[in-house]
């Protein structure tokens, strides 16, 4: 019971790890270079809604003053992280473009094929 | 007037950027040279700022005047203007080789995009050793990884993509690390400003001990795979061997410090030396270290291509600095900032003279270096003196920065890592020494004959020349400069 509450408490936190750590792991494992930005992606929100999430205050509205003596959330790290979504997005462009001109030298977008290629070309030398 | 002095720097290096395009229908030459008195312009506002902070004391920005928690601050002090005046100094002696090197594998058309990425490079690198803020560090480190992958990708050649891609993919990860620790130390002081970070860490971090050893930990694995730490090093020596030899003296010679700095920064302007030593930080840093010093080497001694060989070799002179920095004692960093600059002459040195030789003999391989003392006197004796810089010979700058940290580490009585040093310099020579020999000493058929000797043009001479006097004269006298480390130290530890 305990732990089920400590979930449910923190369920911002442990989201936005979890997707870090699956970003990671589809990083690391998968050879489609389109699918390994797609990880880059998923692992950068995971840290974006960390960071949105330590600025949440329980029962806290947006801050936009109405007057009255409401309870703010904290903007800070919601502006912060409008940046670095900025960020991500031209990090990924240029990944993209990148996985461009990859495809166009040598038809594929496969990882292993493309070391395959290279080996065979370096052992035509 | 000085306050704004540090942006007007960014300020420059953006505007040449942006300029570049603009100039297209003049002649190459005149961007060339708007682009060096930008960067002599940079160096005596650099030298000026250096100046009137050891008088003054550290120059204060606060962007938009908002209060200190709130906006962005830049904090310009001994440490950081002392590091950016190496840099722009470095840059220009690369810059003025990369105006006499045109073809290195750069097209015509792309040779006005490699100046644009080179003064958004120095503008990254300036911002983040200006700023005092964690997050603003993370968004000009994010602008820096971008244009180093962009400068190593330049060449329109088919293995330069897929090491940038992997460079990018690397590097994206350190970076989301690093941010991951940025936001872990904003969950348990509510600041990303350093100075005031460090004001609550020393409060908070035994109500945070987790928090806060996971965010160092983050932060070192991100820098340490930017900075080609050991075990995070496997982009470095693909990126160097592809991409063009200047991209590969700045991204070796200055990108590479830059991560380390920020590193520093972390470790003694967020965290401060008690923190770290009740955490337990130095020791691992000290273990990544002392494996890259022998492990670096150990890879380099089987690499056939030059530039991957150096490309292994400053991983394992990243370990020295970092195990410098590991010790937390003032010896130790003065060590470590003195090996951070001399490790940046050789290494630009090396590289430069080993592109001057593949500009014109077409080859990288190691064992094609039979007899080119004769036929590349200039590029090949700066070579060898960078070489046994490397080792670590009396006389060249690399001699007493191993000094310096063997003497850091004796204080410590550690015989481990004095062993570890030996042993690593001892690796070094079975790598530099076969090459210094053969191109001095076998294929004797080109032996003092002058008409063999190739016509290098000045541009690339001059800088190679620099390079040499610099590298002997910083091994003959160390002091003037290790004065100005001194102030350094102080001021970080301030």
């Amino acid at each position: 019971m305990n732990f089920l509450t400590f979930l449910v408490e923190n369920i911002n936190y442990l989201g936005g790890i979890a997707l870090f750590l699956i970003g990671l792991h589809i990083v690391v494992t998968h050879s489609n270079l389109i699918k390994r930005i797609m990880g880059i992606n998923i692992m950068g929100t995971g840290v974006f809604l960390f960071f949105v999430a330590i600025g949440y205050v329980k029962d806290g509205i947006p801050p936009i003053i109405i007057g009255g003596e409401p309870i703010y959330i904290n903007p800070v790290p919601s502006v912060l992280i409008l940046t670095g979504i900025v960020v991500s997005v031209s990090i990924t462009v240029y990944s993209l473009a990148l996985t461009i001109r990859i495809y166009q030298t040598f038809g594929t977008i496969d990882q292993k094929e493309i070391s395959k290629l290279i080996q065979e070309e370096e052992y035509h030398d | 007037m000085i306050n704004q002095l540090p942006i007007l720097q960014l300020l420059l290096f953006l505007g040449m950027a942006l300029s570049i395009p603009l100039l297209r229908k003049r002649r190459f030459n005149t961007t060339l040279r708007l682009g060096f008195i930008v960067l002599c312009l940079v160096l005596i506002s650099s030298i000026f700022i250096y100046i009137h902070v050891i008088s003054e004391g550290p120059i204060l920005y606060y962007f938009g005047n908002h209060a200190q928690r709130l906006g962005i601050e830049f904090k310009v002090d001994a440490f950081s203007s002392f590091f950016t005046m190496f840099i722009v100094i470095l840059a220009m002696i690369i810059y003025i080789y990369s105006s006499g090197d045109q073809t290195e594998g750069i097209e015509e058309k792309e040779y006005g995009r490699y100046y644009i990425l080179f003064f958004i490079l120095m503008m990254s690198m300036f911002g983040i050793l200006y700023t005092n803020d964690l997050f603003n560090t993370y968004v000009f480190i994010e602008i820096l990884s971008i244009t180093t992958c962009a400068i190593i990708s330049i060449k329109r050649k088919k293995d330069t993509y897929t090491s940038a891609f992997r460079y990018v993919m690397l590097n994206e990860i350190g970076s989301l690390s690093y941010l991951f620790g940025v936001a872990l130390i904003y969950m348990a002081t509510g600041y990303t400003n350093m100075t005031l970070v460090y004001e609550s860490i020393s409060q908070v971090w035994q109500t945070f001990p987790v928090n806060l050893i996971i965010a160092i930990s983050f932060m070192i694995v991100g820098l340490g795979i930017k900075a080609a730490v050991f075990p995070f090093h496997i982009w470095l020596p693909d990126a160097h061997s592809s991409a063009p030899s200047t991209s590969s003296a700045i991204l070796s010679a200055i990108v590479v410090k830059v991560y380390i700095l920020v590193l520093t920064k972390v470790l003694f302007r967020v965290y401060g030396i008690d923190v770290l030593e009740a955490l337990n930080i130095p020791v691992i840093l000290m273990v990544l270290a002392s494996i890259g010093m022998i492990m670096g080497s150990v890879f380099a001694i089987a690499q056939k291509d030059v530039k991957r060989m150096l490309g292994y070799s400053s991983v394992a002179q990243v370990g020295y600095i970092i195990l410098g920095i590991s010790l937390l004692t003032h010896d130790g960093l003065r060590a470590a900032f003195f090996h951070i600059l001399s490790h940046g002459l050789m290494k630009t040195a090396l590289f430069l003279s080993a592109g001057a030789i593949i500009f014109y003999k077409k080859t990288r391989r190691i064992n094609d270096f039979d007899g080119l003392g004769y036929i590349m006197p200039v590029a090949m004796g700066l070579f060898s003196i960078a070489g046994l810089g490397m080792i670590g010979i009396p006389l060249t700058s690399g001699f007493i920065s191993k000094l310096n940290l063997g003497l850091a580490v004796l204080e410590l009585e550690s015989w481990i890592l004095l062993a570890i040093i030996i042993v690593s310099s001892l690796l070094n020579v079975i790598y530099y020494l076969p090459i210094i020999i053969s191109a001095f000493l076998k294929n004797e058929k080109y032996h003092y004959r002058l008409e063999t000797i190739e016509k290098t043009p000045k541009g690339m001479l001059i800088p190679l020349i620099i390079l040499g006097v610099l590298i002997i004269g910083l091994g003959v006298f160390p002091e003037p400069i290790m004065n100005l480390i001194e102030y350094a130290i102080t001021s970080l530890q301030a």
